[in-house]
Order: C-alpha cells, then sequence, then structure tokens
C-alpha cells in the first residue's frame, strides 16, 4: 500500500491509488482493469451501494490509472449534494470540457465523477442524462449513488452499473490491524471486533473511529476506549434517543434530540435520515416493525420539508415512537 | 352593508379640532410646527395605537399647508429605499410654491418601530442622516418608543407622548357618529364599546360599526358579541386558556384573541405538550395535529395569511384530544427554541465552512463530512492539542478553536 505521506486523515492516507491495492471487492476490480486495459472502451460507469464500500476510492483509482500523476487536470469532482441545482452542474460540466483537454495519451477522454447522483431530483437528472449525452464524446461519467434504483432508466441504461455490497467482517479487520501497524499502534482485536461491528460494513466510518481511538491514548487501544469514542460519535446517539422515546420516556428521548441538534450542528431532516438508518440496524425490532416505524417516519420527513420548526416535527415523530414503544410493550 | 366606506376612513379627523384628546401633546406639537427656528428638526410621536397620532400630522399639514410625504411600515424602508423617497422629500423646499399656498414638503415616516432589524438594514442609520440633513420637518411616529434599535433616533428628536383616550370622549364621539348614521344607540352599549377599546379611538368606532351593521337600534346586549378587545393576553394566560378550553371552537377563538407571536406560542404549546398530556397515546394524538399546525405555518410563510384558519385549527385540536383528563399545571414559557440558542447564523457557517473543507481533502458532501467527519475530527483535536491534522484540514485557528469547544456530553 503507497502510502500518501501528505495525508493526515488515515482515510485519505490509506486510500488505494490504483486498482492493484484495493483488497476485496474482486469481481468488480477485474472488470475495471479490463476497460484500463484499453480505455477507449470505456463506458460510462455507475457505482452504487452503502456508504464507505470504496465507491469514491474506485472512481479515484481509475482516474489515477487513467491520468497517472497528473489526473486532476483531467479530472472534474462534483458532489450532487453540495452543487445548488442542475445549472451549477452544467456549467461546471460545459466549463470543464471546453477548457481541459479532452484525453491524454491514448485515453480520448476526461473524467468526471459525480458523487450523491441519487440527492438529485428527477429534472435534474433528465438534465442531467442530456448533459452526458452531449459531452459524451469528450468526457466519461462516473456516477455514484447509495440506490441505483433512484436514479432514472435512461440515465441507468447508459451506464455500466456496478453494485458494491457490505464491506466483509474479516477484510475489514485486517484492513484495521494493518493500519494500526503502520501507525504503531496496538489495536487488540476484541477492539477491532467492536469496532467492525459498529460500523456496519462502512470502512471509512471504522477508519475514523480508528484514528479517533488512536488519538485518546498513546500506543494501545482497547475495547474500553473504541466504546468511549463510538459512544461520542451520532449514530450511538441517535439510538439512544430513539430507544429511550420506544421505551415510553419521551422527555428523555426529545432531550438526547436537543443535544445532538446543539452538539454537532444537524439540521431536522439530517436527524430523521440518521432515524431511518439506525431503525434498520437495530436487531431488537422485527421486520414488521421496521417497516411500521419507517412508515411514520416517512410521514414526519415529508412533513418537515412543508413544516417551519424542524424540532416540532421531530418531537412529533418522537411522540409517535413512545406510542409505538408502549404498543409493543409486551415484546420490546 | 349600509355603506361602503369604513367608519374610521369616513369619520377621519379632517381638522385639528376634531381631534379628541391629548390636548398637551397637540399643543406642543402645534408649537414645534409652526416654530421658525426649531431646536431640533424632527418629532418622534409615540403611544398606543388608535389615539390620533398619524390623524393629528395629516390634520396639521392640511391646515397649515404642508405636503406630507409618508413612509409606512408596509414599505420597506431599508438604507436605499428611505434614501430614494425621503432624499427628495427632504432636499428640496417646496418647489410649487408659486403655485400653491404649500409651505413646503414635510416627510412623515409612520410606524418606525416597525422597522425591521433585515430588509430594513441600515434603515435607522439612514433615517438619522436624513433627519440630520433635511431641509423640511421631518415627523415620526411609533407605538413603543423603548425599542432598542430606536435609541439612536430619541436623541435627535422631539420626544411627545400620546396617551389613551378617555372613555368619556370616545363616548361623545360614538354619539355624533351614531346620530350622523341613524343608529340609535344605549349609552351603557357605547360606554361597553369605549370600555373596551382601552382608549384606541379607531377600535371603538370599528367595533361600533360592526356591530351596528346589523342592528339599528344598539343594546348592551349588542355588545356582548363583542369580543375583548384585550391588547394584553400574556403567553402563560393564553397557554392556560388554551389548554383549559373545552372544545376546538373555544382554543380557536381564543388564539384569534390573543396578540401572541403565532411562531412563539406554537413553540410554546410544543413544549408544554408533554406536561399536558403524560399517557404516551395521547401525547401522540396531539403532537401529531401540532405537527399539522406547524405544516401550516410553514405553507403561510410569510403571504399566505389567510391559511392562517387552518392554522388555528390544527393547533385547536391539539389542546382537545383529552378533555377530561385535563388537570392545570405549571407551564413553560418562553418558548426553549434550543436551536437558535445553539446554532447562531455565524456557528452555521463555520460549521459549514469546516465540512466543505473536509470534503475537499476527503472527496465526500458537506452531508457526509457533518456525520461522518466532524464528531470524530472533534475527537481527535480535542484529545490531541497540537494535532497536525488541523493544518492539514488548512483549518483556521477560528474553526480548530470552534472544534475544541464543540458540545461534549
Amino acid at each position: 500500500m503507497a502510502v500518501n505521506e501528505e495525508a493526515l486523515m488515515w482515510v485519505e492516507k490509506y486510500r488505494p491509488k490504483n486498482l492493484n491495492e484495493v483488497v476485496d471487492l474482486h469481481d468488480i476490480v477485474e472488470s475495471l482493469k479490463a476497460f484500463m486495459r484499453n480505455p477507449k472502451t470505456m463506458p460510462h460507469l455507475m457505482f452504487a451501494g452503502i456508504p464507505g464500500t470504496g465507491k469514491t476510492t474506485l472512481a479515484l483509482c481509475i482516474a489515477h490509472e487513467l491520468f497517472g500523476p497528473n489526473w486532476k487536470s483531467f479530472t472534474l469532482e462534483l458532489n450532487a449534494s453540495d452543487e445548488r441545482g442542475i445549472d451549477t452542474v452544467r456549467e461546471r460540466v460545459k466549463d470543464f470540457s471546453r477548457y481541459s483537454r479532452s484525453g491524454f495519451g491514448n485515453v480520448p477522454f476526461a473524467l468526471i465523477i459525480l458523487d450523491e447522483c441519487d440527492q438529485m431530483t428527477g429534472p435534474a437528472q433528465t438534465a442531467l442524462r442530456r448533459i452526458m449525452e452531449t459531452s459524451s464524446r469528450t468526457s466519461r461519467f462516473i456516477l455514484i449513488c447509495n440506490q441505483s434504483s433512484k436514479i432514472i432508466e435512461p440515465i441507468q441504461s447508459r451506464c455500466a452499473i456496478f453494485r458494491f455490497s457490505r464491506l466483509d467482517k474479516q477484510a475489514m479487520k485486517d484492513q484495521l490491524q494493518c493500519i494500526a501497524k503502520k501507525e504503531k499502534v496496538n489495536l487488540l482485536p476484541e477492539a477491532a471486533e467492536r469496532i467492525v461491528d459498529y460500523s456496519e460494513g462502512d470502512l471509512r466510518h471504522a477508519i475514523n473511529a480508528l484514528q479517533t481511538a488512536a488519538a485518546y491514548k498513546d500506543g494501545l487501544i482497547d475495547e474500553k476506549i473504541v466504546l468511549l469514542v463510538i459512544g461520542e460519535a451520532s449514530p450511538m446517539q441517535v439510538q439512544k434517543m430513539i430507544r429511550k422515546a420506544l421505551f415510553g420516556d419521551f422527555i428523555e428521548a426529545r432531550k438526547t434530540m436537543y443535544e445532538i441538534m446543539g452538539s454537532y450542528g444537524f439540521s431536522g431532516s439530517e436527524i430523521i435520515r440518521q432515524v431511518q438508518r439506525e431503525i434498520f440496524k437495530m436487531s431488537d425490532l422485527t421486520p414488521e416493525q421496521k417497516a411500521d416505524l419507517s412508515n411514520v417516519i416517512g410521514e414526519y420527513d415529508y412533513r418537515l420539508t412543508q413544516g417551519a420548526n424542524s424540532d416540532i416535527q421531530l418531537s412529533a415523530l418522537l411522540a409517535q415512537f413512545a406510542k409505538f414503544g408502549k404498543a409493543i410493550g409486551e415484546t420490546y | 352593508m349600509r355603506n361602503d366606506l369604513l367608519w374610521v376612513e369616513k369619520y377621519r379627523p379632517k381638522k385639528i379640532e376634531d381631534i379628541i384628546g391629548n390636548e398637551e401633546a397637540k399643543a406642543t406639537f402645534i408649537e414645534w410646527l409652526k416654530s421658525k427656528r426649531r431646536s431640533k428638526k424632527a418629532v418622534l410621536l409615540y403611544g398606543p395605537p388608535g389615539v390620533g397620532k398619524t390623524a393629528l400630522v395629516n390634520a396639521t399639514a392640511k391646515e397649515f399647508g404642508f405636503i406630507v410625504i409618508e413612509m409606512n411600515a408596509s414599505d420597506t424602508r431599508s438604507e436605499k429605499a428611505i434614501n430614494e423617497i425621503a432624499k427628495p422629500a427632504t432636499s428640496f423646499i417646496a418647489l410649487d410654491t408659486f403655485s400653491t399656498a404649500s409651505k413646503g414638503n414635510l416627510l412623515f415616516l409612520d410606524e418606525v418601530d416597525g422597522i425591521a432589524g433585515n430588509e430594513d438594514r441600515g434603515g435607522v442609520s439612514a433615517i438619522i442622516k436624513i433627519v440630520e440633513e433635511s431641509r423640511v420637518p421631518v415627523i415620526m411616529a411609533a407605538n413603543d418608543p423603548d425599542i432598542d434599535k430606536l435609541r439612536p433616533l430619541k436623541k435627535v428628536c422631539v420626544l411627545i407622548r400620546f396617551q389613551q383616550i378617555r372613555i368619556p370622549l370616545i363616548i361623545a364621539l360614538l354619539q355624533k357618529i351614531c346620530l350622523l348614521e341613524h343608529v340609535k344607540a344605549e349609552f351603557e352599549a357605547l360606554e361597553k364599546i369605549a370600555q373596551n377599546s382601552k382608549g384606541d379611538v379607531r377600535s371603538a368606532i370599528n367595533d361600533l360599526q360592526s356591530i351596528s351593521e346589523e342592528n339599528r337600534v344598539l343594546t348592551l346586549q349588542d355588545t356582548m358579541m363583542l369580543s375583548s378587545r384585550n391588547k394584553d393576553i400574556s403567553m402563560d394566560e393564553t397557554l392556560r386558556g388554551f389548554f383549559s378550553s373545552k372544545s376546538i371552537v373555544e382554543a380557536s377563538s381564543l388564539l384569534s384573541r390573543s396578540s401572541v407571536d403565532y411562531d412563539d406560542f406554537l413553540l410554546s404549546v410544543s413544549d408544554n405538550l408533554p406536561r399536558r398530556y403524560t399517557n404516551p397515546g395521547e401525547l401522540a394524538a396531539a403532537y401529531d395535529f401540532v405537527s399539522q399546525a406547524d405544516v401550516f405555518r410553514g405553507r403561510i410563510g410569510t403571504e399566505h395569511w389567510h391559511l392562517l384558519k387552518y392554522f388555528f385549527n390544527a393547533l385547536s385540536e391539539a389542546a382537545s384530544v383529552a378533555p377530561e383528563s385535563y388537570k392545570s399545571f405549571q407551564f413553560i414559557s418562553p418558548p426553549i427554541r434550543i436551536i437558535t440558542l445553539f446554532w447562531t447564523k455565524g456557528k452555521r457557517t463555520m460549521l459549514d465552512g469546516i465540512c466543505g473543507k473536509i470534503g475537499a481533502q476527503c472527496h465526500v458532501s458537506h452531508e457526509t463530512a457533518k456525520h461522518d467527519f466532524v464528531p470524530f475530527v472533534k475527537s481527535i483535536l480535542q484529545n490531541q492539542k497540537s494535532s497536525p491534522i488541523a493544518s492539514w484540514f488548512k483549518f483556521t485557528p477560528e474553526e480548530v478553536d470552534f472544534l475544541m469547544k464543540m458540545n461534549k456530553y
């Protein structure tokens, strides 16, 4: 693994730079290598999958493989959730294909990496499809999203789609140990186990947790420190809030909600998205209960976009959870 | 309707002598306006609504031959708007003095306490500048002169205080109007209207007209339908009445009478709901209505006020989920507003900037940076006082400081 001396966040420092360095994901890597042998044949690509499974990493690897150290001159990185509307995306793509040389060596195109595409609205995606068409002579797109189902059909049909599944636990543990060794910290096996359990196949999260734990104490990471770190991170707090509500303690749940908003500066809709994510992680709920709760969340998520005060909508959601928790009281 | 004209318009004072009450204030004002060498170039008339401030300015101007250039709260009064309208009005003295008996312009800024913080940015200082440079009299009117942002204005103005109009004066005026409108009214009915108005002539005339629409003969009985124009139903009072109301109609009519700020009230209801409903089912049902009310509040925004009735209705339902379980309780008020308390605009911009820098280095969106990186980066910085990651992210010292102080549990 090549170490970029400049990067200080470990997720960047140990991010693979070319396809050979990538662990796991064998099938995807092999297909991509085939494209790399004859770049002219590379179609638009779509990477779909849950966070922290290597989508952005592979996209950047491709950029490195195609263009070498000067990859930045031939690659436009955009994040759909940061750009204000499709018009800015269009402008930036247009400017990019106008001013960058379209191609390098035997690669006849420049690369456009568009992250979090599923955040784009339907009309925006239709516009994107048009952009892809008009600039296809000079550029290739790599579209990255969490759910390919949220991408309109015409775009899907123009891309080779690769699905990224949850990373293997053992592979993640190996990766963490490998990093720990390079950083000269002693990562106890049970501590690694904890981090991997908590990260739910999200390697980025796992590495961030590892680095944070390493900052607590020099040289040694044990289970206690890991628990401390993940307890402070927002997913644990969100779970705490959900559990309090489901136990019927509305007032405490709401207090936790205020703590989360106050400490992390999350907006109402960010919290509600996290609630949705955490609900599906909770193993003590049945699939039916999760579905029921998800329906409730959906309703308040919508109201949040319409309403004036996000904390009222979140309070109302927690009140529904408290009622729900009482109804399933015997089993929960 | 017998007459299309609102009586408050129809009987608006045309001459100074038509204005009732506040004799001393009137005299001071007229003397100020008449004097050739004014000690201060501007005057601030202040006092409760409906006591004749605007009427006095208009009537006086008419009698003395000034042209009134008026701006009031409904116009935006940003610095730019003020300069566009007020500047020309104050810098030329009566161009048309030849054709009329005009003595020139007179700038009248009504409801200056309504200058909003944001849209009317620079408004107060622009007014002060106008006053200083003005070659014509500047008159301002306000209800509440104690507002902080008006303090600088008070230094450059002559202050003239208006008081509530005494009840007998209002009764006499109402009698005069009844006579002209051919309404036969019992003295007790007029007395009741006058008392109800709390010294606000405009509201007294409005009330008189509203109950005379149907009756040409007014009895005390007819005035009972008048809602008490209690100007100061406090937050606590409104909350108490709201939660103890027996029906949706009762709660909703209370809301339309109360003058508490809707947004504050909505948040207060939300804060107090768990105290009112201890049963989770009732609480969930009530919160659902509050949530709907909030949705209507969102749709109303700043312009669709015709939706207010739905807002009231949804909110009222929250009060009547389980009337039988009502017990009086101690209110939390004013609303907690925890979010705005913690996350001022400055802090939010700061966090946004931090997320942008993280995003640039680690190839993630702002949002991902916010929940997948900030909590960790914060912890690292808090535990390793001089961690080199701060400079790698290119954080400014302020940003590092911000992250170090970010709330710990």
